[in-house]
């Protein structure tokens, strides 16, 4: 008796859980197939709008103006922290190698270890995201802004495509500058670690140099003159600033709510734009590698 | 050619012995019918007055529009023909309306009808879902974006929010028109600055090198209709003009709008919900509620009108 009960006790639970599943299941199914549309169609525009951006580097009208101002805020006023970084970084990375070096008696190669860090990937993956955090969130914050208060739609009623006016120049800018930043941020950080190398492990400036320059020319070059390691060091940058600038400029000109959104907007930007590089990296380096690298 | 096939007005539903305001639904359809028929005798008259110009006057034999594409206007700057538009829920249903040259047209209606989704449709910032949107006799609603873009270089627009670039000084945001659509020279382009700024009741020499953040309220919308009326525009929108304005500023700007149509012969369109302005400026007004267009008349019109809705959005006006 007590086990037929239990019996219909049970599949009166499964009846239920059947009913609850079936009440439960396609709204929830419904929420996801909307939600993943949603994501599919956020990423469309996304492409959509870096291709428009690098289509209308070659389209008339050109924004010269906008260009050099954009290089500025991008490049210029971002000096002071892409120098106090490399310089740094440089200079930790050849602290903590020091021990290591010591024990095995090969200080000496100190210059090929920090040049290989810094240009292959320390200088493109902290210039880039410097670069995201002060650069990206002011995109972000000042399209976003203007997105609020009918800038964007004023451009547009003024006959002018806020893409070519507004997201072309800091695309441009930003492959233009990140690289350069880049470069700077390599060789300051060589510097911070010749620093420590001629104080902490006595390795003279020459010999120092010497194994930095042999260190590049090791892994070979491109067309006879063009170092591996450059190549790989200044692709990197390249696509670095395609991403920050078409990330941030996505996020600003999507912004909706106020300021409350610009400031939404801004913060999507420095995570994803991070994230963005990072995850790049990897691929970027397993793609070069295998381009490069003689097998 | 307005509201063309609209027929009879929607009967209410049967079911019903009273209407929303507690009134029988008799009484309430039968000034429903009431108004529907001013709105239905003034559009009639203004389609067959169009009818017969275009009858007198176009006798060359060529072939005449289709009932069912009848196209622009003749005469009409701005037509909007049964249009529809839908977001996540329906915006506009069957919306038609014309504007002449010379005209200002008011659009009144309660927040969030849709009245600025006109002014969108109209710049072919948006598109509609189905109806035509003519400017000048071209319909828009099948440009290219960059066919747009010149479209919209006929037309100035003043925003809610004045919406002056925030990076730019007074001259620079006025003169932006200029740079962008003109070979003008830079004398000539300060020269057309200034008239603008001076057109608009502000002094040249005191704003021209100020940010938008340095301007009061009132004085970023009339930098707004300057900027507007820059290229010389021969059709003026304005979302809200007057809002968040005090009244002494309010009545500038009324009486700035009524000034571009007085000496420049503009065809302004505003959207507004502030009734007094409008019917101070207004040579039409149309009233936007459910969706369409509920009236479309003059203000006297409307004033006469004894609809309830209208009384009541009318107020105490």
């Amino acid at each position: 008796m007590s086990l037929a009960l239990t019996s219909v006790a049970k599949r009166g639970t499964a009846f239920t859980t059947v009913h609850a599943f079936r009440d439960f299941l396609p709204p929830l199914l419904d929420r996801l197939n909307d939600a993943a549309k949603r994501k599919v169609h956020s990423l469309q525009d996304y492409f959509i709008l870096a291709w428009n951006a690098l289509r209308f580097i070659f389209a008339r009208p050109f924004y010269g103006g906008d260009l050099v101002q954009q290089m500025d805020a991008i490049g210029v006023q971002s000096l002071g922290i892409v120098l106090l970084t490399g310089f740094f970084t440089g200079m930790v990375l050849a602290l903590q190698s020091a021990v290591q070096l010591q024990t095995f008696g090969a200080s000496m190669y100190m210059g090929r270890l920090v040049s290989a860090s810094m240009i292959r990937e320390l200088g493109p993956v902290l210039a880039g995201l410097m670069v995201a955090g002060r650069v990206g969130s002011g995109i972000a914050a000042q399209l976003g802004s203007m997105k609020v208060t009918e800038q964007i739609d004023a451009l547009n009623t003024l006959g002018t495509d806020p893409i070519k006016k507004l997201v072309t120049p800091r695309v441009l800018a930003s492959l233009i500058m990140l690289p350069t930043l880049t470069i700077i941020n390599d060789f300051v950080g060589i510097v911070g670690g010749n620093l420590i190398a001629q104080f902490y492990l006595d390795v003279p400036t020459s010999l120092y140099w010497r194994t930095v320059w042999e260190q590049i020319a090791s892994d070979g070059f491109i067309f006879r003159f063009v170092p591996n390691d450059f190549v790989q060091g200044l692709t990197k940058p390249l696509v670095f600033g395609g991403v920050i600038a078409i990330t941030a400029c996505y996020f600003g000109l999507s912004t909706s709510g106020g300021t409350e959104g610009v400031g939404i907007s801004t913060t999507r930007t420095v995570v994803t734009s991070s994230i963005l590089i990072l995850v790049l990296d990897y691929f970027l380096t397993q793609i070069l590698l295998s381009l490069l690298v003689a097998p | 050619m307005i509201d063309r096939d609209r027929g009879a007005p929607t009967d209410p539903p049967a079911a019903a012995d009273t209407d929303k305001s507690g009134e029988p639904v008799d009484v309430a359809e039968a000034r429903e019918r009431r108004a529907d028929d001013i709105i239905r005798r003034k559009q009639e008259e203004r389609v067959r007055s169009a009818i017969q110009t275009e009858l007198s006057e176009d006798d060359t034999g060529e072939e005449r529009p289709r009932p069912e594409d009848p196209g622009p206007l003749r005469d009409a700057i701005i037509e909007l023909e049964r249009i529809s538009l839908a977001f996540d829920r329906p915006i506009l249903e069957d919306v038609s309306f014309a504007a002449f040259p010379g005209e200002t047209l008011v659009i009144v209606g309660e927040s969030g009808t849709g009245k600025s989704t006109i002014l969108k449709l109209i710049l072919r910032l948006l598109q509609p879902d189905s109806g035509r949107v003519y400017v000048n006799g071209k319909d828009i609603a099948g440009l290219s974006f960059t066919e747009a873009l010149a479209v919209r270089q006929q037309m100035g627009m003043v925003f809610q929010s004045a919406a002056l670039f925030d990076s730019m000084t007074v001259f620079e945001n006025v003169a932006y028109p200029l740079r962008e659509h003109t070979h003008l020279n830079d004398d000539e382009i300060e020269a057309r600055v200034r008239e603008k700024l001076e057109f608009v009741d502000l002094v040249p020499d005191e704003v021209v090198e100020k940010l938008p953040a340095e301007l009061s309220g009132g004085m970023k919308k009339r930098v707004g209709v300057a900027r507007g009326m820059a290229n010389n525009a021969e059709i003026m929108l304005y979302d809200e003009p007057t809002s968040g304005l005090d009244p002494l500023t309010t009545g500038t700007i009324t009486r700035l709008i009524m000034k571009l149509q007085r000496e420049l012969n503009v065809t302004s369109i505003v959207v507004s919900h502030d009734i007094r302005s409008a019917f101070r400026m207004a040579t039409h007004i149309a009233l936007l509620a459910d969706r369409t267009i509920r009236f479309f008349g003059t203000p006297e019109e409307m004033a006469a009108s004894d609809e309830r809705y209208i009384r009541d959005f009318l107020g105490g006006f």
